[in-house]
């Protein structure tokens, strides 16, 4: 008698060759079996490193942060901590760079979010077109990018913007154009910022590129025999096939959004300039942290933040039901 | 059977654990106070005012330097001092101190010193790590003022003790002295090393221009004259500043600022700026010394201030003489705008000498010092001051004392020349100064810097106020307005200001 009803080779294989444990009496492996509490056991040592890392290094410090959300712990003062109930909770809602900066964290979104997902998409699947040519050197070229250090990239960027001394307008000046003021004005500021966005998009779009690359060719054939479009079968069998793919590529960069940190502080020194447009929200949490030492108001700005990606990331989960498609059932 | 996985598991398991322990100790020992490797002195260049985008002395120390100078021995008491907040992190410097330390430990059984050198990068969170765990260490510094001032009240009064040990502050200007003295009236440093300000002009661009050099003394009551004997002829101030920055500034075109074809967005060289001193509080004491805290607790920014920041935004955004945060970060000027040889002034502290150098450190030889300008027939040359501070937590303030004694005077010039930095001490500049003559040949007039320290700004610009690091946040928000906006309404935005500050104030107020 075997648990496995199929198996695919490897790994699989390996597990339904082994002596399966005793079953109960309901035909379960027992707790009360001493070769299950043993398999237990040994499951567990293995797991132990993780395991206390994790406590170490995520829960305890996750515990502790919520413990300083409570206190006016600051690292500059010899005062012992206080316990100050819910003040640092409540200064949320009277704080006002709390609201501007979410807002500015937000317009970026609005922008930048579909962008980041709707462009590596049509990368990916121009690279995955039928007769395209040198389909290799295309894809390593795209994501090349990638694999440069950003904070040079950024650099690199604030000197090719400069709308005095910059490559970009110094080109569209000679083609007669004047040039914007990307990394200065209010207006081109977010426009600046997703276009740097968008340089380092080779990550999404290799994982879009394996998720058309998994799509079965007979949908497409099928397709075809009816008499779909191109557009038709990318609406009706690629979007649907890759759901789980774009699905995974919005969460990512959800939380990326949320955590959008290191170009505007790389650019601007974490000033907000200009005209506090750039001053994000998690700009403002470290700017409480390490240059105020606030640390108690601090942790309250962090947990803020893991509770609304929480319930952010946790509505795109509850949508999932309803556009994201597995071909293998419910995996959620 | 199962014994050996489970026995291999444990193996593994313990030797994962003994390898994720030995990985975390080692990068934690890279920053902590016993094995400070890396080092570095990124705020300043000696010392001095790290908010003030003063530039990093050199780049981070590669080499594991200061293992404690000695392990305890009997019964003596133990100061730790800790280096990291400006100087002392680079490995000629790290050096230095240790000679210095190792000297004073050989010679004495009561008392030893204990060397910290922290990374400047983590020196703040670590000593305030440090405070917040009670574990705070004697003696601090090198640092300047500013640096500081994200302790103050934490630092021992010297008074007491200089009163006690009769410690002799006469050789000192006493300028230099009171620049150290809190509101309160406690004096919590002694002057060590001091960087006065002056006018680092660009003698080729006033050749170019035919203009005549800027003054390089001051008169009787301070105020100097310009371009005697020629058409500039007048008192040498910030309106003559302006005046004569409008005709070094030129644009691509050759156009000079005074011409009405001059496209200030085209501009290749400025006519003056404050060179990485462009806090508002530093660059409004150009104007005159004040303190935006009132009486009553509240913010009211000096009328001075006022004034230089109004004139000096002009002087972007209208005159086109001073170049915006835009220009600033342009690779026309980016990183170090006077040395890039395309600014005619700037307006700046002796430390700068660490940075009028070309990529290989050797000096530029286009420059020469001149005397600060008046406003409202006063001179005011805002002073940066880097000295060595007791801990109040110290349990051991005599013994601090001594140590600390010991480093401003016996170890003096071992240190202040580790540090590049310009003796407080008068009697000690001959020998830094002939140090930077072989750096800058062409001359350089020393004496204008030394006059200047008879200006100094007191209270100093850098004086502690409540909620010192706020409100330097705040001043770097109004700095960055003030570069990077043109429609900048002065009037309002330091309304503005002063209601953001006195809210500060009032909730840090003691």
């Amino acid at each position: 008698m075997s648990t496995t009803t199929s198996t695919r080779g490897g790994a699989a294989d390996l597990v339904s060759a082994a002596p399966p444990p005793s079953p109960s009496p309901a035909g379960q492996p027992s707790s009360a079996d001493p070769l299950h509490r043993r398999r237990g056991r040994i499951g567990l040592l293995f797991a132990a490193p993780w395991i206390v890392g994790f406590v170490l290094f995520y829960a305890a410090p996750m515990a502790a942060s919520l413990w300083f959300s409570f206190t006016d712990f600051s690292l500059t003062s010899p005062d012992p901590i206080a316990f100050v109930g819910g003040d640092n909770w409540a200064r949320l809602f009277t704080d006002q760079e709390v609201a501007d900066s979410a807002l500015v964290t937000l317009k970026f979104g609005l922008l930048s979010l579909p962008l980041t997902i709707l462009v590596p998409l049509g990368f990916a699947w121009l690279l995955t077109a039928k007769n395209l040519w040198g389909r290799s050197m295309f894809r390593t070229l795209f994501y090349m990018p990638s694999v440069i250090p950003f904070v040079a990239a950024v650099l690199v960027f604030q000197g090719m913007l400069n709308s005095q001394t910059g490559w970009a307008n110094r080109a569209l000046g000679a083609v007669g154009v004047n040039g914007p003021n990307w990394l200065n004005s209010e207006a081109w500021i977010y426009p600046t910022l997703t276009l740097i966005a968008l340089w380092g998009v080779g990550n999404a779009m290799i994982i879009f590129i394996a998720g058309f690359n998994s799509v079965p060719k007979d949908l497409y054939d099928a397709g075809e025999v009816d008499g779909a479009s191109s557009w038709q079968q990318f609406r009706h069998i690629t979007v649907p096939m890759i759901s789980p793919v774009l699905f995974y590529n919005v969460v990512v960069a959800l939380i990326g959004l949320f955590q959008y940190f290191l170009v505007p502080f790389v650019l601007k020194n974490g000033s907000g300039d200009p005209g506090g447009a750039t001053f994000f929200y998690s700009m403002y949490f470290y700017r409480m942290l390490f240059r105020l030492q606030n640390m108690g108001y601090a942790a309250t700005l962090a947990w803020l933040l893991f509770l609304v990606g929480l319930v952010v990331t946790g509505a795109l989960f509850w949508s999932a039901k309803y556009w994201v498609h597995y071909e293998f059932g419910d995996q959620s | 059977m199962t014994r050996i996985p489970v026995r291999l598991a444990v193996l593994m398991v313990l030797m994962m654990v003994l390898a994720a322990c030995g990985g975390s100790t080692e990068t934690a020992s890279s920053t902590s106070e016993d094995d400070p490797a890396a080092a570095t002195a990124e705020d300043e260049p000696a010392g001095g005012d790290a908010t003030e985008d003063e530039p990093a002395e050199d780049e981070t120390a590669d080499e594991p330097d200061d293992e404690p100078a000695d392990p305890a021995t009997g019964d003596a008491v133990q100061i730790r001092w800790f280096v990291g907040l400006g100087a002392g992190g680079q490995p000629e410097q790290i050096a230095a101190q240790e000679e210095v330390v190792e000297a004073f430990n050989a010679n004495r059984d009561d008392i030893e010193i204990v060397l910290e050198v922290v990374e400047n990068d983590v020196a703040y969170d670590t000593l305030s790590t440090q405070i917040a765990g009670g574990n705070v260490p004697d003696i601090i510094g090198p640092v300047g003022r500013d640096g500081s001032n994200s302790y103050a009240g934490l630092y021992l009064d010297l008074e007491p003790l200089i009163e006690s040990t009769g410690y002799d502050l006469s050789r000192f200007p006493a300028e230099t002295v009171e620049n150290f003295r809190e509101p309160d009236g406690s004096l919590p440093g002694i002057p060590f090393a001091s960087y006065p300000s002056a006018i680092f002009f660009n003698t080729e661009l006033f050749d170019e221009a035919g203009l005549p050099y800027p003054p390089q003394s001051y008169g009787p009551d301070g105020t100097a004259t310009y371009g005697e004997g020629t058409e500039y002829e007048g008192t040498w101030d910030f309106d003559k500043v302006a005046e004569i920055a409008a005709i070094l500034a030129v644009d691509a075109a050759g156009n000079d600022a005074t011409n009405p074809d001059f496209d200030r967005s085209q501009t290749v060289q400025w006519g003056y700026l404050n060179q990485w001193t462009t806090l508002m509080f530093a660059q409004g004491t150009h104007f005159g010394a004040g303190s935006p805290l009132a009486e009553d607790g509240t913010a009211d920014i000096p009328q001075a201030w006022e004034e230089e920041w109004t004139w000096y935004h002009d002087g972007i955004w209208n005159g086109g003489w001073a170049p915006s945060q835009e220009q600033f970060d342009s690779e026309l000027l980016s990183g170090n705008p006077f040395a890039s040889g395309n600014v005619a002034m700037a307006n700046t502290h002796l430390w700068y000498t660490c940075c009028v150098r070309d990529d290989d450190g050797n000096g530029l030889d286009f420059w020469d010092l001149a005397v600060m300008p008046s406003h409202n027939g006063t001179v005011t040359a805002k002073m940066h001051a880097d000295t060595f501070r007791i801990m109040a937590a110290t349990e051991h303030p005599d013994e601090a004392f001594e140590v600390l004694t010991y480093l401003l005077d016996d170890s003096a010039l071992e240190l202040l020349n580790a540090y590049g930095a310009a003796p407080a001490d008068p009697g000690l500049t001959d020998a830094f100064f002939a140090d930077l003559d072989t750096v800058f040949p062409q001359g350089v007039n020393w004496q204008v810097a030394l006059d200047g320290a008879n200006f100094t700004d007191v209270p100093s610009h850098e004086q502690a106020l409540p909620g010192w690091d706020e409100y330097k946040l705040a001043m770097a928000d109004f700095e960055s307005a003030q570069l990077s906006d043109p429609d900048l309404d002065m009037a309002t935005a330091i309304a503005e200001l002063e209601d953001e500050l006195s809210g500060i104030f009032a909730a840090n107020a003691e």
